[in-house]
């Protein structure tokens, strides 16, 4: 068992080894899962060192202004204060960013949205460095705003950057260019901007280093690209800068941007002290990014009979005030914005461009979320145009295996549209309503109505969205596997970079190893930047991209066991297999005890035997940027839902009934991980069909806590009826495919058309709120 | 936050003299509103005085067979009380709706009735909002107000208050008890409340270091008890009313004898309708005329751009708990 180094603050997540069993397909029990049912995991605001002092964060009260002054003087006077920083203390690089170093790590010039890092403060209590905080003297001269993504288009607004307001424009062209059809629908949607809503907030401890480095403990999505923004801000090379993640409480995108990262490290080392920082609710809703509001408008041609014609979409995206990831939402927006159809003819244009709002960047769906109310509502249109069901339009139209996609590639794997649409046609519906109970009413306990008003409605959705970074990305992970003997057992050990966020990656990792190597006790090493990069924990990329490198690494962990098996025994190496702690002959003979094997110092040395592999998948290509034409993605994930509301016509309230649904995830490593993905996903879906939006006027956020941002609750969450297909991606390693965020993209879409069948109205912004119902 | 003391007397009188002595001092009870408002800094007591364990925490008898509700009586206690259950289903139904279950543990009666605004505005002190900071101009109307009031307010102010179970109280005709630097006195729950005006810095009508000590409930009646309270929010729990109607009536002969409505999360104070009360006492009970008397308190409503459904809400919501009670009196039930 890895032991954690002397110098590790309390917090740092400990020992997750418990379980024993549990190989690919079974349903392994978590190895964090009992700490965190019963409250002894430890998240990063758990973080905790003797000595530590505390950092806060003075922020821009403006959109945009120009910082004329900055006067630190009462700030650090006060008693209790180590340090207050400005963006001249900053030593390396004050510029960091996922795709684009846009962002400075404390504001120099000018500030570009309300809660833009100006300062940092570090004093011996947290209530200190907030009280510290409010004494910085910021003089502001306060710039026109621009904080509306359709005038930030036109060249004559303000240009908040030198390059103009555009972060990227992408085209999707295919056929004709003015293709005609006997049926037209068209139609313009809103989506408003949804928040992560993660239950941890921004948190990390930064402890300063005798080699004058620096150890980062953090919540994050994906330790290496922090460290590349890290070591460029404090211009120190990769081996000083250190980085270890500890508990994190929910990421859904919102942890892949730096929050604190930097300026923790900063005050560390300015103090010599180890400096933790944890955001409030408020001040996390304004220190991470959010799911790209959109504003879009969309046309489809079609045959009398339904059969799509032609595709036209301009879908608009707010990227806020820094790049973040705003290219590659753009990329899935243009290159995924039409939904899983088929279009012998596309028009697509698809933009991200610069605000003075809140920066937005990666949530989970990725571009995609946005772009499937739109076609899946459009779909319906043309359904109820030509006289089909929504079922039926969606069956017709629908991609299969070897079609060629919007941007001309072929779709080599799996595309079951129609099955997936004829198991939620084949799937019981809820019983209608009896009545008596007020909680199967809209309104829940508030006893809003009897059920004078209700009517019932049913809708469908079908998505897909690309599994992990394309458009000529190189996407990979690294996994360093070793077997050796413990305690006279052969125990494996894995190592990687790749985050737990809580998506259960590690009971994945350890899944593989107990499959590849025939062990039962695998130990799960801390996550950190002492291992190749992970990649991202996002994407819906982690179980195959870094299962990927782990079942690499345990094919040659192995290879190397069984060679030296084969010279112990005298059967080939390909005779022999590892099971159960042994190795065993094909035909089932056991041949030699492993945990011998290995101890047997002629053969292997005591630290076993370890493998470290860089994993890739099959390479994408950067599309053509007037075309959009290119092999864009290396997989597609299939969803579909049914949603079932009754809806009080009268108060504008909804009940979901029912959302069911139809995924293809190639393999269920873990089923049980997969329904709990599933079943979050899709609620998240329907949180921001109906209730959750960052209202944002004039770049200010109003609604910063969980008391006024709604996210649902258990009583909003109806029952699921989820039906799992496994085709295998003969590309994937064990055939899998990406199962987190399609949930997310589905679910949403037929909520909506379920309300729109209940009410008959158009319904072209989410989330749909009672006013837009009762259409007051 | 702002340093503050902190005290915990033994009496009500040094209580009420601890406040008084200091025009920045506060009554703390559950603290679920005050200081959560004081970590966003829009309440900046210098000194908190406890109060809690020196309210009183029963519900007892009066000698007029009413209710006597001691202002440290927690939300949940109060809902579940089976004298109340019974006699006042409104207020238990309307307590039940608010916040959640550990919030109703903590929460106190005093403090239900004096919790502050949600109005986005008045909680971000970096906004100008007249009632936090008087003069400074209410961004509101032009901005985001789609929770926010239309009825009583002014051109200074359009907040709603939030409380759910004043609503409720003012269907039932409570009266508030209070003990100050001056002495005891009580009000009516209505009368607590003040308009807006071009003063909106006072919410209520108590003066500085006024205490309240207790709520009373009328004797029971037919009318109470013939009582419900309907609520309209943006998820199935724990959310603030977008609207919200107490409501109670007694049917004789088909007639309306008497009825009492009262509207929340529309106006600064929880929103007694006499006029539609008015125009429906003696009347047929009459599901079209339920709809016309709610249409006509409505009158007086001044909606802005983005809250102008509220008007439709309440009118649907009051039509349709009006019929409901009717129907469930017809029934003979009168549950
Ligand atoms: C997340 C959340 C959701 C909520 N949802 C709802 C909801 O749906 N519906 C609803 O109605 N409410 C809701 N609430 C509000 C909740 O009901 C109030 O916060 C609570 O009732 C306040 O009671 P308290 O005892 O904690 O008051 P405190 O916070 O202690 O005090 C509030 C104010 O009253 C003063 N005060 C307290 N007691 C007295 C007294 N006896 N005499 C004079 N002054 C006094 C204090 O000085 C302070 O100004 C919600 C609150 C939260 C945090």
């Amino acid at each position: 068992m890895t032991s954690i180094p002397l110098t590790s603050p309390q917090g740092a997540p400990s020992d997750t080894s418990s379980a024993a069993d549990g190989r690919i397909g079974e349903n392994a029990l978590r190895p964090d899962g009992t700490l965190k049912v019963t409250g002894e995991f430890a998240y990063a605001s758990d973080l905790w060192m003797d000595e530590m002092v505390w950092g806060t964060t003075v922020r821009s009260p403006h959109p945009h202004a120009r910082i004329v002054s900055i006067d630190i003087g009462p700030a650090l006077a006060t008693p209790g204060v180590y340090a207050v920083l400005t963006a001249e203390d900053v030593p390396g690089a004050n510029a960091v960013g996922l795709e684009h170093e846009d962002q400075p790590v404390l504001a120099e010039t000018v500030v570009r949205y309300k809660g833009e890092p100006v300062a940092i403060v570090a004093a011996d209590h947290p209530e200190i460095a907030r009280q510290a905080a409010k004494k910085v003297v910021v003089e502001y001269d306060v710039l026109e705003a621009v904080t509306d993504a359709r005038a930030a288009l036109d060249p004559a607004s303000v240009q908040l950057r030198p390059s103009g307001n555009v972060v990227r424009h992408l085209k999707v062209r295919k056929g004709e260019e003015l293709p005609t059809a006997a049926v037209v629908v068209s139609l313009d949607f809103e989506v408003g901007m949804q928040d992560q809503a993660f239950l941890g907030p921004e948190s990390g401890l930064a402890v300063p280093a005798e080699d004058g480095g620096v150890d980062l403990y953090v919540a994050t999505q994906w330790l290496h690209v922090d460290q590349r923004q890290v070591c460029s801000a404090l211009g120190l090379p990769p081996e000083k800068v250190r980085l270890s993640l500890s508990g994190v409480g929910g990421a859904f995108g919102g942890r892949e941007d730096l929050s604190m990262h930097v300026h923790a490290c900063l005050l560390a080392m300015h103090t010599n002290k180890p400096v933790k920082m944890v955001y409030n609710r408020e001040e996390s809703f304004y220190g991470h990014v959010h799911r790209h509001p959109a504003t879009m408008s969309y046309e489809f041609g079609a045959e009398p009979d339904g059969m799509l014609v032609y595709g036209r979409a301009e879908i608009l995206f707010d990227g806020g005030a820094y790049a973040s990831s705003t290219g590659a939402v753009v990329g899935n927006g243009g290159t995924l914005g039409l939904g899983p159809y088929r279009f012998p003819n596309v028009h697509i244009d698809c933009y991200g461009v610069y605000t003075n709002n809140p920066p937005c960047g990666a949530m989970r769906g990725f571009g995609c979320v946005q772009a499937a109310f739109a076609h899946e509502a459009l779909m319906d249109a043309l359904a109820e145009r030509v006289g089909v069901s929504p079922a039926a339009i969606r069956k017709l139209n629908g991609v299969r295996e070897g079609d060629v996609n919007i941007t001309g590639q072929v779709i080599d794997s799996a595309a079951p549209c129609e099955e997936l649409v004829q198991i939620l046609l084949d799937m019981p519906l809820p019983a209608e309503r009896s009545g008596a109970d007020l909680l199967s009413l809209p309104g829940g306990v508030a006893n809003s109505t009897h059920g004078e008003g209700v009517v019932r409605g049913v809708g469908y959705a079908l998505t897909y969205k690309n599994v992990g970074f394309s458009e000529g990305f190189d996407d990979y992970s690294t996994a360093r596997v070793r077997l050796q003997v413990i305690g006279g057992e052969a125990v494996a050990s894995v190592h990687t970079a790749a985050a737990e966020v809580g998506q259960g990656l590690i009971t994945v990792e350890q899944q593989i190893c107990r499959t590849e190597l025939g062990v039962g006790r695998v130990v799960v090493h801390p996550k950190n930047t002492q291992v190749g990069s992970g990649g991202s924990t996002s994407a819906s990329r982690q179980t195959y991209v870094t299962g990927g490198a782990v079942k690499a690494a345990c094919e040659a962990v192995r290879a190397r066991v069984l060679a030296a098996a084969a010279q112990v025994c005298g059967h080939t190496a390909d005779d022999l297999a590892l099971d159960g702690g042994k190795v065993v002959a094909r035909s089932g003979e056991v041949v030699l005890d492993l945990a011998e094997l290995l101890g047997d110092a002629e053969l292997f040395a005591d630290e076993g035997v370890e493998e470290t592999v860089e994993w890739r998948h099959r390479p994408t290509e950067a599309v053509d940027p007037e075309t959009g034409q290119g092999n864009a993605h290396v997989q597609y994930a299939f969803s579909a839902h049914r949603a079932v509301v009754d809806v009080d016509v009268d108060l504008g309230l909804v009940k979901v009934v029912a959302l069911d649904t139809a995924q293809d995830v190639g393999k269920a490593i873990n089923p049980d991980a997969v329904l709990g993905q599933i079943q979050g996903g899709s609620t998240q879906g329907m949180g921001l069909a109906l209730m959750e939006e960052i209202v944002v006027k004039d770049g200010h956020i109003m609604n910063p806590s969980f008391t006024d941002y709604l996210i649902p609750t258990i009583l909003d969450t109806p029952p699921m009826l989820i039906k799992i297909l496994e085709y295998a991606d003969p590309h994937a390693p064990y055939g899998v495919r990406g199962v987190g965020e399609p949930p997310t993209i589905s679910s949403g879409p037929a909520v909506a058309a379920a309300i729109r069948q209940a009410t008959g109205k158009a319904l072209r912004r989410v989330p749909i709120r009672p006013e837009h119902i009762t259409g007051t | 936050m702002k340093a503050f003391s902190y005290s915990r007397p033994d009496s009500v009188r040094d209580a009420v003299a601890g406040v008084a002595a200091d025009r920045e001092a506060k009554f703390l009870a559950g603290g679920t509103n005050l200081v959560d408002l004081m970590r966003l800094g829009v309440e900046r007591p210098d000194a908190l005085i406890d109060v809690r364990h020196l309210l009183g925490h029963d519900i007892e008898p009066t000698a007029d067979g009413g209710l006597l509700v001691g202002s440290g009586v927690a939300n949940s206690d109060l809902a579940v009380d089976p004298r109340v259950r019974q006699a006042y289903p409104v207020l238990s139904q309307a307590l039940l709706s608010g916040a959640s279950g550990q919030l109703r543990n903590a929460a106190t009666v005093g403090g239900n009735l004096l919790q502050r605004t949600r109005c986005v505005y008045f909680q971000d002190v970096t906004k100008p909002c007249n009632k936090r900071q008087p003069g400074s101009g209410c961004p509101a109307r032009e901005g985001s107000h789609r929770d926010l009031g239309i009825l009583g307010t002014s051109e200074a102010c359009i907040a709603t208050h939030p409380s759910d179970m004043a609503v409720a109280l003012a269907a039932v005709d409570a009266t508030v008890h209070l003990t100050g630097p001056g002495g005891e006195r009580t009000v009516r729950l209505e009368q607590l409340y003040r308009l807006p005006g071009d003063d909106p810095s006072r919410d209520t009508t108590l003066e500085h270091a006024e205490l309240i000590t207790a709520v009373q409930l009328p004797p029971p009646s037919a009318l109470y008890r013939s009582s419900r309270y309907r609520k309209v929010r943006d998820r199935a729990s724990f959310a603030f009313a977008v609207g919200s109607i107490a409501a109670a009536m007694v049917i004789d002969d088909g007639l309306v004898r008497e009825v009492r409505i009262a509207f929340g999360a529309v106006a600064p104070r929880p929103w007694r309708a006499h006029t539609a009360e008015d125009a429906l006492r003696g009347q047929p009970a009459d599901a079209a005329d339920f709809a016309a008397a709610i249409a006509a308190e409505l009158e007086l409503a001044e909606p802005l751009r983005d809250n102008a459904f509220k008007v439709d809400l309440t009118r649907r919501m009051g039509a349709a708990v009006l019929t409901e009670l009717a129907e469930a009196q017809q029934q003979g039930s009168g549950r």
